[in-house]
């Protein structure tokens, strides 16, 4: 597969600096072309034949997100997203406030460098679940109205959007709750996210689509997207509805920063205490 | 005396080309006076961003002078800044410069050579000039 890099190249912010390095670097590791973002949306037709022939790669350097934003404007679905900021934060690192690379910086554009490549190496290779996933047995159930929602007590943390988690090691799959899946009725269609993208904390994961809603899965944790539950997206969504839990899983994904992550979370205690309102507030 | 509009810093913005050494020289040159040359006089700003129709980019080109800095002849930066609402009150073409420089090798689009530097030098101190022109209420050529 042959790639193209869309990266920032923001000018002004020291993310901006590293992820133009991270692009080129990408670009140089991958053989792919450098699209200049600005060029794009100046004169599109310049990269109509680079866009349709390769995979393009796209790196943000910070939340405004001009990359993706400039190639969203011109119709292109990147295979893969960085947000640079994102990723030092996760890496602990802080950046120097000067706009040119030192050392460090240039070490850690280096290792999200490597972190690209090894997730493009990734793509397109339906990794089989290395995890034993047994079902979960033993819920809470919350009542409201005519409706009983069921959470399970051990094992699964939760976002505030519904989603949920399961690490096991450094992997993790991810799904959306009961309390989700009966409030969006049946599902119809998953839309995966592409494998081996880097997704981030909270960024976006796909999308389901019900009889009632489109609804943009959120990610409960970053990583590598490394495998997508097949059975859901080619045969039969509707195991998202009958096992939210279980069958119906989503996407595993390879942790890249589970321990600070998993505190954003809410364990099955606390989800179980949001639930009862949310449907009240419905 | 210098007016109140005056003091506030020129803004220089390069045309954020990428993977072509005119597009870094562009960059390099913009920070060789907003670190080195001019800094407190002039300010830089990400053209992705006014581009994207960011509100503070726009409402910065719109109130202070701008010097633009563009790798080719496509002037990215100048046609931005001006559809933008922003004066442009020097366009440099990176170009026109590297004419001078012909039989050099000025680098690629992700390092400058021994020959590049010189020449994002050369653009960087005639726009460091200009920005001192501009802030003292002058007029440059265009």
């Amino acid at each position: 597969m042959s790639y193209a890099v869309l990266a920032c190249n923001g000018v002004d912010k020291a993310e901006g600096a590293l992820a133009r390095e991270v692009g080129l670097q990408v670009a140089d590791a991958t053989g792919g072309d450098v699209v200049c973002p600005v060029l794009l949306n100046r004169a599109p037709a310049r990269y109509e034949k680079t866009l349709a022939r390769d995979a393009l790669i796209v790196v943000d350097g910070c939340g405004t997100r001009c990359a993706s934003k400039l190639a969203a404007g011109v119709g292109v679905k990147p295979k893969q997203k960085v947000l640079v900021s994102g990723l030092v934060k996760a890496s602990g690192e802080e950046l120097e406030a000067s706009l040119r690379l030192g050392p460090d910086e240039m070490a850690l554009a280096k290792s999200i460098v490597a972190d690209i490549v090894a997730a493009l190496g990734a793509s397109g290779t339906q990794a089989a679940p290395a995890v034993a996933w047994d079902a979960p047995t033993d819920f809470f159930v919350v009542v409201f109205d005519k409706f009983e929602f069921r959470i399970p007590k051990q094992g699964y943390r939760f976002s505030e959007n519904d989603t949920w988690v399961r690490a096991m090691g450094n992997r993790a799959r991810v799904g959306i709750s009961d309390y989700l899946q009966q409030q969006l009725t049946d599902i119809l269609y998953f839309d995966p996210p592409e494998l081996g993208t880097l997704v981030e904390q909270f960024g976006e994961l796909g999308e389901v689509e019900s009889s009632k809603a489109i609804f943009e899965i959120i990610a409960p944790v970053s990583g590598a997207v490394v495998a997508v539950n097949e059975a859901v997206v080619e045969a039969s969504p509707e195991l998202v509805n009958a096992d939210p839990y279980g069958e119906g899983w989503l996407v595993e994904v390879e942790l890249s920063a589970w321990a600070e992550e998993s505190e954003l979370l809410l364990d099955g205690p606390a989800y179980r205490d949001t639930v009862g309102p949310k449907a009240a507030e419905y | 005396m210098e007016s109140e509009a005056d003091k506030s810093p020129v803004l220089v913005i390069p045309c954020s080309g990428i993977g072509k050494v005119q597009g870094l020289l562009s960059r390099e040159a913009t920070y060789l006076v907003t670190d080195e040359l001019a800094p407190g006089e002039t300010d830089t700003l990400c053209l992705a961003l006014l581009v994207k129709g960011d509100a503070d980019a726009v409402a910065k080109v719109q109130m202070h002078k701008c010097v633009t800095i563009d790798g080719c002849g496509k002037a990215c930066a100048r046609k931005n800044v001006e559809m933008a609402g922003g004066r442009v009150s020097k366009a440099v073409q990176v170009a026109a410069v590297l004419k001078n420089y012909r039989g050099t090798q000025p680098g690629t689009g992700a390092i400058l050579t021994v020959d590049g530097w010189p020449v994002a030098r050369e653009i960087a101190e005639t726009v460091a000039a200009d920005a001192a022109c501009l802030r003292a209420g002058g007029e440059v050529a265009p």
